[in-house]
């Protein structure tokens, strides 16, 4: 910056990745991808799950060794498959999974690794302290160094993490997938962060596939699909379809099957449901062959309300029934005899025992039904499995293969194919496609379609705001563990239905009267 | 005075203090105390007990006879507490101690009595298996369990093939002036626990390296990120505790001037139930070394108030056992009542 601008032979990059290939398993994940991350700016790094976002990250931040290409910082050579040498080049990483420690106090995780002592050599608790209160000042961050880090919102510790990198002199920052573990009323915090961060000259990337976090955060967005860069331009070069249609590949409305026609018979009622301590009573109904969507922000009570009806948590109050006869509730075992199955979100933690096989995963919520006093009829259960697992096109090696080796989008094929060995009335989805890469998603959603055309009753929580839009007959926006609003289908077409949602999810909009009650918080 | 100590050994409590307001004693101040240290306040039930049903229990000497018992105990379960603290678990500190038994036996008998050469001897045989555990479990990323398993077995075996299968008797008399020697009216064993123990709560609690501890096992990616070498902390905290077992083993094999290869046969298992006692969590990055020594004390004051109420020894264990299992299950309803 301090020779000629306009000449090409002086770089100011901060970070510089060259032709950059990586293949897991003889499957290509990234296939020659070049970038450049300039002082003070911010960089959207956007694709679909499974487009190499997470693998070029790790690469950039030394953690892997690509097969090719070169990762240069400051144009120094960075050499790869060292953490703590990037580190030392300035270049931090704030993974998905939050890289904090729980146990520890804020200050003890902001000095780990480098430790203030005294001249005897014992740790300078009280200059820690001190300087981790001026290290949070600047980020507006009210809080008492030395609370235990695990009690603070998952936003907070995100915000802390950076503190942490920045810290340690780190001049370029990547931040992979930010806002996909915090509450919404937490993001605003972290773009003020990013923002005053790039003013003091740090180079940022930081990976999505949220048009909204584009907009607010990014200066220069670049896609990634299939391992390939397919845009690198200035943010406002770009559309909102331009960067959703790189994303994807494909015009948007390929994406979603058409829906089928309800039946009038009502399968599942909600009746004054109660999911949390004193919230308002949930009352709804699904009709047979109905989609019904629940939008809402994260901690907005859509999985307490899934988990309420199937019996995971005990509701306070209220009744569940299937088609006429009441559920018992708190009691998974009934709900699953009266024929509700539910999918959850948290695939690896409560869908699927990963290190056992597909035909073991998919035969374990109804192991009764293959078995004969006790042993397991295996011709039977294979059968059978397999016979649903070709109707879901899962694609395995067979099914001896264990689930940990499968694709997002198998392993949720895997997840939903295990109840339709038996009959389902009520089929609960929370976030059927989350962890699934583009291709997959298409056919989770031709699959959801076809399973509500069969004359189940579907109920589909998702964040995904397309999901919602196109693939439910009715949505409920839910907020404060109750809901907030309702759309038909006709409002779920209007374009400003988005909009709504969003404004009835955040509170800033009651729109019927029947809301107006619900508000209470 | 307790509250006090305790407050600055323990991170969590340290944190939560200046928040508090003023620490006048109250019914409030009482409950909150209890949540905090269950155990000891366990440990006040247990003792109040035996003091009620035994005479002897609350005499000097009985006092000197715990802490003597408590000794080669606390060495080993001092070692333990750093390795669960980083996530592992050490099984084979009981065979380590009848290892360095044996090799310290065997040479104070062939050196006719040489003290320094016997202490090497046995320290060095600690220190070399628990670096073995330590490589083995951080540089070839075998799991603690087995590593350590099989380190159980192996120097079990090895203890058997010093003394050719017999137990080494007939030593030097100064052999046994190394666990017998009194300075200031305390044995040396007893010193050196007091010593380690003290030694261990400032090491975990004021220095890097205890910190970088703690980190590890809290959630090892993030100390690498940080720029913490898990690798050898990892390595460190199982030569430590090899080490310790090393020294261990020789106070109990001078403690009756003799090497017997079942020296300290099932001793891990009362090392983890004391880590366990104190609030350590099994997962690791939770646990305290003032905690250990509260859960060490619990259970050899429990082997002696038993012993002195003449409690047949099949019934001691049973009791024992379901104490265990109580203490633990009072500290994780106190944790809980702690963060909510």
């Amino acid at each position: 910056m301090h020779t000629k601008h306009s000449t090409e032979a002086v770089s100011t990059a901060m970070l510089e990745c060259h032709g950059i290939r990586m293949s897991f398993g003889g499957i290509p994940v990234l296939k020659g991808v070049s970038l450049v991350l300039e002082p003070g700016t911010v960089t959207a790094l956007a694709g679909e799950n499974g487009a190499g976002k997470s693998t070029l990250m790790k690469i950039a931040s030394g953690q892997y060794k690509p097969d090719e290409g070169t990762v240069e910082v400051r144009g120094e050579h960075l050499h790869a498959g060292d953490i703590q040498a990037a580190h030392r080049l300035g270049v931090a990483i704030v993974p998905q999974e939050l890289a904090s420690i729980p146990e520890m106090t804020v200050y003890e995780n902001l000095f780990v690794g480098r430790e203030l002592r005294s001249p005897v050599g014992l740790l300078n608790r009280g200059a820690m302290i001190r300087q981790a209160r001026e290290y949070l000042k600047p980020f507006g961050l009210e809080i008492d160094p030395t609370v235990r880090m695990g009690s603070l919102p998952v936003g907070i510790r995100q915000i802390i993490e950076i503190v942490k990198a920045t810290s340690r002199g780190a001049k370029v920052l990547l931040l992979d997938e930010p806002t996909s573990a915090i509450a919404e009323q937490e993001v605003g915090r972290l773009y003020s962060v990013v923002r005053s961060l790039r003013d003091q000259g740090v180079a940022m990337l930081f990976t999505t596939h949220k048009m909204e976090e584009i907009r607010a955060m990014a200066d220069r967005v670049i896609v990634l699909r299939d391992g390939n860069l397919v845009e690198d331009k200035p943010l406002q070069q770009l559309s909102d379809d331009d960067i959703v249609e790189a994303m994807i590949g494909r015009e948007l409305e390929d994406m979603f099957p058409e829906i089928g026609t309800p039946q009038d018979e009502v399968a599942l009622t909600v009746e004054d449901l109660v999911i949390g301590d004193g919230t308002a009573p949930v009352s709804f109904s699904v009709r047979r062959g109905e989609i019904l969507g629940l939008a809402g922000l994260v901690g907005a009570g859509r999985t307490e309300l899934m988990e309420s009806i199937f019996g995971m948590r005990r509701a306070p109050a209220g009744s569940v029934a299937v088609g006429n006869r009441k559920v018992a509730l708190g009691n998974p075992a009934a709900a699953i005899a009266a024929k509700i199955a539910l999918v959850p979100e948290d695939r690896k933690g409560a869908g699927a025992v990963l290190s056992m096989s597909v035909l073991d995963n998919a035969s374990l919520p109804r192991i009764k039904s293959f078995t004969n006093a006790g042993w397991i009829n295996n011709r039977k259960r294979s059968g059978s499995i397999g016979d649903i697992m070709k109707s879901m096109n899962l694609k395995s090696r067979g099914l001896g293969q264990t689930m940990e080796t499968l694709s997002g989008g198998n392993q949720q094929k895997v997840v939903f194919g295990r109840w339709l060995t038996g009959p389902v009335d009520v089929l609960l989805l929370d976030e059927p496609t989350r962890g699934v890469d583009v291709g997959a998603r298409s056919e989770i959603y031709r699959i959801i379609v076809d399973l509500a055309r069969q004359g189940m009753a579907v109920v589909m929580a998702s964040s995904d705001m397309p999901e919602i839009l196109s693939l439910s007959h009715r949505a409920l926006v839910m907020r404060g563990l109750g809901v907030a609003g309702e759309l038909s289908k006709a409002e779920l077409l209007e374009p400003s239905a988005q909009d709504k949602i969003f404004r009835l999810a955040s509170g800033l909009e009651a729109s019927t009267k029947k809301d107006i009650e619900n508000n209470d918080n | 005075m307790t509250t006090n100590r305790s407050t600055t050994l323990e991170p969590a409590a340290a944190g939560a203090a200046p928040g508090e307001p003023g620490r006048r004693f109250s019914w409030q101040w009482l409950q909150g105390f209890a949540v905090r240290h269950a155990m000891v306040v366990v440990m006040l039930f247990v003792v109040a007990f035996f003091l009620y049903k035994s005479a002897r229990f609350g005499t000097v000497e009985n006092m000197t006879t715990i802490l003597i018992a408590a000794a080669p105990f606390a060495l080993i379960a001092l070692g333990q507490t750093l390795v669960i603290l980083t996530g592992g678990i050490d099984l084979s500190v009981g065979s380590i101690i009848a290892a360095s038994a044996m090799a310290g036996a065997y040479v104070a008998k062939a050196s006719a009595g040489n003290l320094l050469l016997t202490v090497v001897v046995a320290v060095a045989v600690g220190l070399a298996a628990g670096a073995v555990n330590g490589f083995v479990v951080s540089r070839m990323n075998v799991p603690p369990f087995i590593a350590t398993l099989g380190m159980l077995t192996l120097a079990s075996g090895a203890a058997y093939v010093i003394g050719g299968g017999a137990p080494i008797n007939g030593l030097p008399a100064n052999f046994g002036s190394i666990a017998n020697t009194e300075i200031l009216g305390l044995k040396i064993p007893v010193i050196l626990m007091i010593l380690c123990i003290i030694a261990f709560a400032i090491i975990m609690k004021r220095t890097s390296y205890g910190m970088r501890v703690y980190a590890v096992g809290g959630n090892r990616l993030a100390a690498e990120i940080a720029g913490v070498k898990s690798k050898r902390i990892l390595f460190s905290v199982y030569t430590i505790s090899g080490v310790l077992a090393g020294i261990s083993g020789l106070m109990l094999a001078s403690r009756v001037i003799s090497g017997a290869p079942n020296l300290g046969q099932g001793y891990e298992l009362d090392a983890i139930a004391a880590v366990v006692i104190g609030g350590a969590s099994l997962m690791g990055g939770r646990g305290t070394v003032w905690g250990t020594a509260i859960g060490l004390l619990l259970i050899q004051t429990l082997n002696n108030g038993l012993d002195l109420l003449i409690v047949p020894s099949y019934w001691q264990d049973v009791i024992k056992g379901v104490l265990i299992v109580l203490a633990v299950a009072i500290d994780v309803w106190a944790a809980h009542r702690r963060t909510s």
